[in-house]
């Protein structure tokens, strides 16, 4: 058997091994040609399929290639509209089944004012307000806040809302919603991604603080403690917007999710 | 001729297989395209050179797509296929740049 020699392998220097870029220019056309085909244009008839092969495969491959490319860039952005669309009509389904749970609370309220004497009412009344467990109208405190101007400014977190709403219960509000959702001892103000969620319910920035109390001391008094510190900081050192304003009427839904779950009469 | 002729005709059938080509493929497609361009621009050189072989065209096109499609493959066994595949494209790429120069020294003498 006739051993092939390997072209130009052994008279050249060790490090050229190493030099591979020059390889790669130096061989970049294949040295077979130089070879095989010295001076030999005309095509033998024998090759002619292979060529025709090598035609079909290249025409395939960029055709199918393009053709994919160029169909896959409106499929990804009419999926993008199709989740939209889906997270969209979840959100609605689940507000209506939010409003339908705020009926048929009124509903039961309404029963229970029927059945219970009026001591039990009062009771009921007085407790229910501040445990969040009927809707409450008064006059108060509005803060709105919101994210600092500016692609890479700073933004609120859960932890500002936490200490905007923990110093508002201390400054005496009776009742808070944010963005309309109430917040009772039960809410858990937290942040899901880049969103803040108040009971796992996402919100959508600007957010807005409405604290039942009273407006003359309210506002003052919310200044004085750790959360309006934080607050006052915030936006003196990282450009927060935060808007304190008072309303003679503000009305707070009830939380719907306040149910008793665990505890039983005994 | 022949050859065109069925350049047109893999275009055509391209376009209409397309629907049914499997997802699995399209992350080979790219990597055969770069070195189905590196075959034909080597094949054009050695044409300007006075050395074109149709027989080592068409050997070194299919080694080269195959070994390209092989090489992406093993790399997405071994969790390193898109790294492999900018490898392939920059190597081919540097080959093609020269092979250009080449074609274009040849056509234009400068």
């Amino acid at each position: 058997m006739k051993r092939r020699a390997v072209r130009g392998d052994s008279d050249r220097p060790v490090a050229w091994s190493m030099d591979i870029l020059r390889q790669i220019r130096e061989s970049a056309v294949d040295p077979d040609y130089a070879a095989v085909g010295k001076g030999k244009h005309a095509s033998a008839g024998r090759w002619r399929l292979p060529l025709v092969a090598v035609g079909l495969v290249l025409g395939m491959v960029v055709a199918m290639q393009g053709w994919y490319t160029y169909k896959a860039s409106p499929d990804a952005a009419s999926e993008h509209d199709q989740l939209v669309s889906r997270i969209r009509a979840a959100d609605k389904t689940n507000d209506d089944l939010r409003a339908q749970q705020v009926a048929l609370g009124d509903e039961i309220a309404s029963l229970q004012k029927r059945q219970a004497d009026t001591t039990t009412q009062a009771q009921l009344d007085a407790q229910g307000g501040v445990s969040g467990g009927i809707a409450v109208t008064g006059p108060g405190m509005v803060v709105v806040v919101d994210d600092a101007e500016g692609t890479n400014a700073a933004r609120v977190t859960d932890e500002d809302l936490r200490q905007l709403v923990n110093g508002a219960w201390q400054a005496g509000a009776e009742a808070i919603t944010i963005n309309g959702y109430r917040v009772t001892a039960r809410t858990a103000i937290r942040s899901a991604g880049s969103a803040i969620t108040v009971d796992y319910r996402s919100l959508l920035r600007p957010y807005r603080i409405e604290a039942i109390g009273d407006p003359r001391t309210l506002p003052a008094r919310f200044a004085n403690t750790p959360g309006g510190a934080w607050w006052a900081d915030a936006k003196n050192n990282y450009g927060l917007s935060y808007d304190v304003t008072t309303s003679s009427s503000l009305t707070l839904p009830a939380d719907p999710g306040l149910t008793v779950t665990t505890a039983r009469k005994s | 001729m022949f050859a065109i002729l069925a350049l047109l005709i893999g275009i055509g059938l391209g376009i209409w297989l397309e629907p049914s080509l499997p997802t699995g493929l399209t992350s080979y497609l790219p990597i055969m395209i770069v070195a189905a361009l590196d075959a034909l621009f080597g094949a054009l050189r050695a044409w300007f050179d006075g050395t074109f072989s149709d027989r080592v065209f068409a050997i070194s096109f299919f080694s080269n797509v195959l070994i390209a499609a092989l090489i992406v493959f093993i790399g997405d066994q071994i969790g390193v296929g898109s790294q492999l595949s900018t490898a392939v494209v920059v190597v081919l790429g540097i080959r093609i740049f020269t092979n250009a120069a080449a074609i274009r020294r040849a056509i234009f003498h400068a």
